[in-house]
């Protein structure tokens, strides 16, 4: 035995009674409040008892000895290698809406390519299986959908009051609908990120449900109130809910197929991306959100179908736009 | 050698220094969660008060107002409080436990993020099955948000204070003599180092004729091993004080 472990903390005891006098300090203060001097105290105190805490270890199994170092040593690791910011609140958030956003869809376009066509293709198969068969819309859309014949439902809604009347009405059946959507889309986001597989086959299936619904009412003759209807907030919610399986296939691939890194390191190092897209699905739901709940309610009495539709197309196009044509870097 | 117990996680600093991890249970991390539910639906209830009754709002835009509070309460809380208070929300608080990243790190807003998206999977299909069903499989007990977020809860342990149980109520050490320390330090192993203070601290709740026998037993190794000349010590002080000497306990110097 090299060294007798009473001499050890006693020769020792006042570093580590200082370490935790910094760590104090220094948890509740910042950089500037510090200073050079204060950090690079902090940092040789830190060293000092990492390799304390390893020779500790060596010298003895006190628990109390070997407890209270692994926790300064844990404090001090936490708060040295933690993670900073940087510039202030407002330009950040110019930066991450305007720059970091669209830059990760852009950076993750193999991603959001893969969600939409699942998305597509699965509305490709149900229209043309209603298309051959127009029974199998029965097959593929679930019964409560099955009320009424397209042409009678476009009767009844305009032929009634307006449904959504109020302000007070819209806001609060907005506030439904985005809040609902934006669960599903954490849900759909999560199936996809743990399995890959479902991910892509909710969005196929979706696609399936709503070719289906589409093709019945253009073969009824009311593809102009669908696509009004379903059109100002489905051209930004569909894509959102697509968007959020695309960035669980990103969040996946890391987990499933980490490669040279570790897995930990794998994530860590998508999860930026994966963030920043959840962060444009949700913003964008909350804005179809309030549009399902009030100006797609409208019928033709209120608003002519074609400037619905004509909406519906400019919001489309602003999304896709916004996303990803190409920007330069606003500097902050 | 580092002193780890069973599920531990051992994470290794940039120095090269083991820091020791060890994964909350699902008990302490639902009671954790009852806490915070409990919280947040106080905070819901009272600002539902003033919502619907001090500010002047038509009903529907307070239903809607309430309707986006509560979604972004029960996200945003845990996001909130595991950044700014290093990976603890009240509940957690209260129980001992943080979130830290899988190297012991504090986490990042992405990643407490996504573990509280994945929470609706985790949720599903009712009271955390998913989560709960998937932490017991889990090495380091995490549920999948904590997987793909690639985050652990802790349990913080207090640190142990063994004199109690040890010493009894013993005032004087007959083994701390020179010679009789340095036979100590050389001839018992870590392992059974950590084997007396276990029996030491497990004594009380052994039954009485157990307890003698075991003492009776591992005194008499000891005495022998260690060439210990007190035959007025009886063998359970005998494994006391040897627990005593090898942790520095009772000692007056200290």
């Amino acid at each position: 035995m090299a060294m007798d472990i009473d001499r050890f903390v006693e020769e020792r005891k006042d570093r580590w009674r200082r370490m935790e006098e910094v760590l104090d300090r220094a948890e509740h203060a910042t950089e500037q409040e510090l200073g050079p001097e204060g950090m690079r105290e902090l940092l040789r105190l830190y060293r000092l008892t990492s390799s304390d805490l390893n020779q500790a270890r060596s010298l003895t199994a006190d628990p109390e000895l070997l407890e209270r170092l692994n926790a300064l040593a844990g404090r001090g690791y936490r708060f040295i290698y933690r993670s900073r910011r940087q510039g202030g609140t407002l330009a950040r958030l110019r930066r991450f809406l305007g720059f970091e956003v669209p830059e990760a869809y852009r950076q993750e376009a193999w991603a959001v390519g893969t969600a939409a066509a699942a998305l597509l293709l699965g509305a490709l198969f149900g229209a043309l299986a209603v298309i051959a068969r127009p029974s199998a819309a029965e097959d593929l859309i679930p019964p409560q959908f099955f009320t009424q014949s397209p042409r009678e439902r476009v009767e009844q809604i305009e032929s009634q009051e307006e449904r959504i009347a109020t302000i007070d009405d819209a806001a609060l059946f907005g506030a439904q609908l985005y809040t609902h959507n934006i669960r599903v889309s954490f849900l759909a986001f999560s199936l996809s990120a743990l399995t890959l597989v479902a991910g892509v086959w909710i969005l196929f299936y979706n696609g399936i449900l709503l070719g289906a619904v589409a093709t019945t009412y253009l073969m009824d003759g009311a593809s102009l109130f669908f696509f009004a209807w379903v059109g100002p907030h489905g051209a930004l919610e569909l894509p959102s809910i697509a968007f959020a399986g695309a960035a669980g296939l990103v969040a996946g691939r890391a987990l499933f197929f980490p490669g040279a890194l570790s897995r930990g390191a794998s994530l860590r190092r998508a999860m930026p991306r994966v963030w920043r897209m959840m962060v444009g699905v949700m913003l964008f739901l909350v804005a179809a959100g309030l549009i399902e709940g009030s100006f797609s309610q409208f019928s033709a009495k209120t608003v002519p179908y074609s400037l619905k539709i004509a909406v519906a197309l400019v919001l489309h196009v602003a999304l896709l736009a916004y996303l990803f044509v190409p920007r330069q870097e606003t500097r902050a | 050698m580092n002193g780890g117990r069973r599920g531990d996680r051992l994470v290794l600093t940039p120095e090269h220094v083991p820091i020791r991890l060890s994964p909350a249970g699902l008990g302490s991390r639902f009671l954790a969660l009852m806490v915070d539910v409990v919280i947040i639906l106080g905070v819901l209830g009272l600002l539902g008060t003033i919502v619907r009754n001090v500010l002047i709002l038509t009903p529907g835009v307070a239903e809607a107002i309430m309707t986006t509070a509560g979604f972004v309460l029960f996200v945003g809380y845990p996001i909130w409080f595991e950044l700014r208070h290093q990976g603890r929300t009240f509940g957690k608080r209260f129980f001992r436990l943080r979130v830290v990243d899988g190297r012991g790190l504090p986490i990042k807003l992405e990643q407490s993020f996504v573990r509280n998206i994945v929470r609706v999977l985790d949720f599903a299909p009712a009271l955390y099955g998913v989560g709960g069903l998937v932490s017991l499989f889990d090495r380091d007990r995490r549920r999948l948000g904590d997987i793909l977020a690639d985050t652990l809860v802790v349990h913080e342990r207090v640190p142990l204070r063994p004199q109690g149980q040890i010493r009894l109520e013993r005032r004087f050490n007959t083994l701390r003599t020179p010679s009789a320390m340095r036979r100590i330090r050389q001839r018992v192993s870590l392992e059974e180092r950590e084997f007396l203070l276990t029996l030491c601290m497990r004594a009380d709740r052994l039954e009485e004729s157990a307890r003698y026998d075991l003492m009776e037993e591992v005194g008499t190794h000891y005495r022998k091993r260690l060439d210990i000349d007190a035959p007025h010590l009886s063998n359970e002080n005998l494994v006391r004080d040897l627990t005593a000497a090898l942790y520095n306990v009772g000692d007056p110097k200290t």
